[in-house]
């Protein structure tokens, strides 16, 4: 069976800005995998993720004019629109769970009995065979803490019980070292 | 490399990371706004780098009903099939506030015709006179300021997240500038939810019908920003819901 070639990601972004729906729908099925897990593993409850995905690939629809291709690749666009969109979702989650949760241990917060799970977050669980997984267990679970679950650095601080300066230098150090990593993988 | 400006990088890798807070977040915000291409070069590659983290996710197929949606939706803005949400209403009251809302839209929309230059007018007509029947629908007064002063806009907004803002007496935004709305919740982040672009009239509009949000509204803004910028406001506010 002949393999169609896959379209320019900048040229599928230029021509959804023209409001062409068959870009969209190829943008669509090529990143709403990616976009999906990402939701999924951030936000944990299907529902919320579906939610998600549709205002993500909603706002491409509507702001594709705004990508610059100087300024990175369409998919880090779109994982920025994700992971933005999901930060705040998660900022609100956990100020209305604080409201109803009277503990300080963020652990309880977030157990299973205040969180939807699903077989989405089974299937979203992470593929140790990344560059992060070759991280120091400490730096990897900084990272973790801020990419995924969208904590800022005195939250991390708090829910990990440790300096805030050490959470800063393990970030940095986790950050360094992923950019040798992605940058040897990438090459 | 200068120590001084290590000590900003130092920043932009959690900067970038979307996890710097608190006062180090404002001074570092600030730098950024010297336009500094030195930190911005920095974050754009940080963040290259830690975008390439989701891969460590086994990706996952959406069910096919989110992309039906998704493609209903984008049907609806293009004119072809009405598609924005209607809560179920009495007859009664559609009776009601709908001589109310002919009244009120067709001064309106008298007003909003140039506005809608990326959203067919049926659509967002529509939409408007739905929001104007949604008994929850607030109309709250936008106030010029900072580099905008003589600006003025209102922003119509229901209890469902759907809403609309018209903004009046804006000038076009400055090369690689873009107007950018915030809503801000309850003592919460900003959080983007679109871009105006006035005509050269000064006069603009944006439907925003996908921000469901946890809690309510009580502040709505727009602010002068690089054209990508949507997850924080770094820029000056040019209109505003609340007189400071």
């Amino acid at each position: 069976m002949p393999v169609e070639p896959l379209v320019d990601p900048v040229s599928l972004i230029q021509r959804i800005a023209a409001q062409n729906r068959d870009a969209f729908s190829q943008f669509y099925d090529r990143y709403s995998p990616i976009v999906y897990s990402l939701a999924l593993r951030m936000l944990r409850a299907q529902s919320d993720a579906e939610d998600l995905l549709q205002e993500i690939f909603l706002q491409v629809w509507r702001q594709a004019t705004v990508y610059r291709v100087e300024r990175g690749s369409p998919e880090a666009w779109l994982i920025n629109i994700a992971r933005s969109r999901a930060i705040d979702k998660l900022r609100s989650i956990r100020r209305r769970e604080r409201s109803f949760v009277l503990t300080d241990d963020p652990a309880a917060a977030e157990s299973p009995d205040n969180v939807e799970t699903s077989a989405g977050e089974s299937e979203s669980k992470l593929v140790m065979n990344s560059a992060l997984a070759n991280l120091p267990e400490a730096q990897r679970r900084v990272l973790e803490l801020a990419y995924f679950d969208g904590l800022s650095q005195s939250e991390i601080a708090a829910r990990l019980a440790e300096p805030l300066g050490t959470v800063k230098t393990r970030m940095r150090a986790g950050i360094q070292r992923l950019r040798g990593m992605l940058g040897t993988q990438a090459a | 490399m200068s120590t001084e400006h290590a000590h900003w990088l130092e920043r932009g890798d959690i900067y970038a990371l979307g996890a710097l807070d608190g006062v180090e977040l404002k001074d570092f915000q600030a730098h950024l706004a010297t336009e500094c291409s030195i930190c911005k070069a920095y974050i754009q590659e940080t963040r290259e780098t830690l975008n390439l983290l989701h891969r460590s996710l086994r990706p996952t197929t959406p069910s096919p009903e989110v992309k039906e949606r998704v493609l209903e939706h984008i049907d609806g803005e293009n004119g072809v099939s009405l598609t924005v949400a209607q809560p179920k209403k009495s007859r009664r009251w559609q009776r009601i506030t709908g001589t109310i809302a002919a009244g009120i839209v067709g001064v309106m929309l008298a007003g909003a015709y140039y506005h809608f230059r990326y959203e067919p007018r049926h659509t967002v007509y529509s939409a408007v006179v739905n929001l104007l029947r949604d008994p929850s629908t607030r109309d709250l007064q936008l106030y010029g300021a900072g580099p905008t002063p003589a600006a003025k806009g209102r922003f119509l907004w229901n209890d469902s997240g759907e809403g609309h803002v018209f903004v009046t007496n804006l000038p076009p935004p400055p090369e690689g500038k873009m107007y950018a709305v915030w809503t801000i919740a309850q003592s919460s982040a900003p959080r983007y939810v679109g871009t105006i672009k006035p005509d050269v009239k000064g006069q603009g509009g944006l439907h925003i019908n996908s921000t469901r949000s946890v809690l309510p509204m009580d502040t709505f803004a727009v602010t002068l920003e690089n054209e990508d910028t949507t997850a924080a406001p770094a820029g000056p506010i040019v209109l505003v819901s609340k007189q400071s």
